[in-house]
């Protein structure tokens, strides 16, 4: 019963890692129907930046409190952020009546440059955070979970439910849903397209990068190909759910982490990604809209 | 005006060649003395490999000071001849036969495998004992060459440090962690012989993706196996994440890691406190031989405060069992150098005894175990 729980709780937070990351993933692909791979190195860039602000305002390891966390976190997706509108700005809006072959391909581009970016400016070693965060947590059916881990999935849940309520509630909301409907439609009805497409990269910038300072604070190290990985993870989480789907992305992401979780203590740790990657075919061969699927027809 | 150009070009030719030709005899009068020994020495002193090559250059030229200083072998003094292999096969042969020609009586060096498995083919070739202080894959012996020495320990050397260790501190139920990586697997695979003999039993063999930051779900797998060790064969990356998760869930037992895990970063990774007796198998550098200090900090006087790498000692070693070698064939015949080396008896060196088993590797092997204490590897025990 304990290991249950134990299994459950921790594939909980890998996957609110992963739902976070595949909110971008989906949003993008909704609005503008790209696949955009740079997207896990948007994560990697969060982990990065939130290195570098916790290194110079948090001075030594253990000054950084929990508000200064928050202040660093909320940094960092701002700064992720707009610099998700400017890779938008710089590689993708020159191409948006192009062949979606084209912009698929600059987004490896975009990838690739971000990657060995990082390692330029920060080294290709791993870098490790400056602070240490408590283990102590409580017990719950004989599973050991961490406040640390309960934080970050509320983190995670609160930043969820405030993206849930702007796409549903704002007006910027209801232009995001439009323009996925019809992009040529909405130029003629007088949304300012570019802007409102500029708005979603912020936002899946941002959750990305939210999700990369969490996932460094939480293991303690950081390098440049930690994207990667993840990116695939959170694409098969929004294939999961059903692409261009919102609630659809945050279901898939929490249920591919539980279910690695599981498939590891299954099978073994060398199947971790095995567990993954079948999923992904499976739902492509069985069922490709996903789990959230027929909400595909509306994008998002 | 082309008649004129030539004629510049060949003068400058001549010129050269003469200049080159001086400093040539220059060298030449410098080795082929009969009041020297000539030594040859393989290393990577280019390329990626460079600073550990430079290191075990460094501690060579010290040894060979030393017993310089203190009369020399056979009332000659030792003169060392190195040649660059670059950790690369075709390099090595070049440099190799450079040696060769230039009548080297022995050779120390060797540090890339990949590099040193064609060298030592042509050494052999040539009779030429050499003495390898830092590559050791199993393929080095395993070619059966009499003239091929090695004082590094090998993979299953390694495997059966740790296997006795846990032995030792009663650690029966035993699990294996590997990366998948030619090495790691490898070391696991001898690990689990080694363990299996001492009568210990793997509970679980298990192998994780370094690229991966979370091991929660292997972790919690392997506490409710309740080990009484876990070795991890990998790297360091891995195995700080490893070691961290393993303190923070709370998993019984020991936690050894093997040599690839041997670097400061680990501790940084894993934190101080989760790494806090971290076993680690490992051949010690210098500043873990106990009695070395004195040539870590000569080391440190000579090169401008630089910590001998990673392979010192063992260079170090490898001269000084040369020398020795050498006095006690009272000869510099190679046939005669070969046999007083294989008859090496419990050569008291830097961190180990060295004496030959058939295959020429060393009797008991120089793995040791390194504990993390204070932040900072100790010598475990």
């Amino acid at each position: 019963m304990d290991i249950l729980v134990q299994t459950l709780a921790d594939g909980l937070v890998i996957g609110a890692f992963y739902s976070l990351i595949a909110l971008g993933y989906t949003m993008v692909f909704g609005i503008i129907k790209l696949l955009n791979f740079a997207h896990g190195d948007l994560y990697m860039l969060g982990a990065f930046v939130g290195y570098t602000l916790l290194s110079v305002l948090g001075g030594d390891s253990s000054g950084a409190g929990l508000m200064g966390i928050l202040i660093v976190l909320l940094l960092t997706m701002v700064i992720v952020g707009v610099f998700g509108m400017g890779i938008e700005r710089v590689a993708y809006r020159p191409l948006l009546l192009a062949p979606r072959l084209s912009i698929l391909i600059t987004a490896i581009g975009v990838s690739l440059f971000l990657e060995n970016g990082s390692m330029i400016v920060w080294g290709a070693q791993y870098q490790v955070y400056p602070l240490q965060l408590s283990h102590d947590g409580i017990s719950l059916l004989g599973a050991k979970i961490t406040y640390v881990q309960i934080g970050l999935v509320i983190i995670a849940a609160l930043l969820m439910l405030g993206l849930h309520l702007f796409i549903n509630r704002s007006l910027y909301g209801k232009a995001m849903r439009a323009i996925a409907l019809d992009q040529t439609a909405c130029h003629l009805m007088g949304i300012h397209v570019h802007k409102v497409i500029g708005l979603t990269f912020f936002i899946g910038a941002s959750l990305a990068a939210g999700a990369g300072t969490m996932a460094g604070a939480y293991y303690g190290t950081v390098n440049f190909m930690m994207g990667f990985i993840i990116g695939l993870k959170a694409f098969t989480a929004a294939v999961l759910g059903g692409i261009g789907s919102i609630p659809g992305a945050m279901l898939g992401g929490l249920l591919l982490g539980m279910m690695e979780t599981a498939g590891t203590f299954m099978f073994g740790g060398s199947w971790k990604d095995v567990v993954a990657f079948s999923l992904l075919i499976l739902i492509l061969v069985l069922k490709p809209t996903g789990i959230m699927g027929e909400k595909v027809t509306e994008r998002m | 005006m082309k008649k004129w150009g030539s004629v510049i070009v060949a003068a400058t030719l001549t010129l050269s060649l003469a200049i080159a030709g001086c400093a040539n005899q220059g060298a030449s009068t410098g080795g082929a003395d009969a009041r020297e020994i000539l030594v040859g020495v393989v290393l990577p002193v280019t390329g990626n490999n460079a600073t550990d090559g430079k290191d075990m250059q460094n501690a060579i030229e010290m040894a060979v000071k030393k017993i310089n200083d203190s009369g020399g072998v056979l009332g000659k003094k030792l003169k060392i001849e190195v040649a660059d292999d670059g950790c690369d096969p075709q390099m090595a042969t070049t440099a190799a036969n450079k040696l060769v020609s230039q009548n080297v009586v022995a050779v120390v060096g060797g540090y890339c495998s990949g590099a040193t498995l064609p060298s030592s083919g042509v050494f052999k070739n040539a009779n030429i004992p050499m003495i390898v202080p830092a590559a050791n894959s199993a393929k080095l012996p395993a070619q059966g060459y009499d003239t091929l020495f090695l004082i590094n320990g090998l993979t299953p050397d390694q495997a059966q440090t740790a296997a006795d260790y846990m032995a030792a501190n009663q650690a029966k139920k035993v699990v294996l962690i590997h990366d998948n990586s030619a090495y790691a697997k490898d070391l696991a695979d001898f690990a689990k012989a080694s363990v299996e003999k001492s009568g210990g039993t793997v509970i679980a063999y298990e192998a994780i993706n370094p690229e991966e930051k979370d091991f929660s779900a292997l972790v919690t797998k392997i506490k409710g196996l309740q080990p009484d060790a876990t070795y991890f064969t990998g790297y360091y990356a891995a195995g700080g994440l490893m070691v961290k998760q393993f303190k923070q869930k709370g998993v019984s037992g020991l936690f050894l890691a093997g040599d690839g895990s041997f670097s400061e970063d680990v501790i940084k990774i894993a934190g101080a406190d989760n790494a806090e007796g971290l076993l680690i198998t490992a051949t010690p550098t210098a500043e873990f031989i106990e009695g070395a200090e004195a040539f870590t900090c000569a080391y440190k006087q000579a090169y401008n405060n630089l910590a001998p790498g990673p392979f010192s000692a063992l260079s170090y070693n490898a001269v000084n069992l040369l020398a020795d070698a050498i006095g006690r064939a009272n000869s510099t015949d190679h046939d005669a150098i070969k046999k007083a080396i294989k008859e090496t008896k419990d050569f008291k060196a830097l961190g180990q005894t060295i004496s030959f088993n058939a295959q020429n590797t060393l009797d008991t092997s120089n793995f040791a175990v390194l504990k993390v204490t204070g932040g900072k590897f100790m010598l475990a025990k």
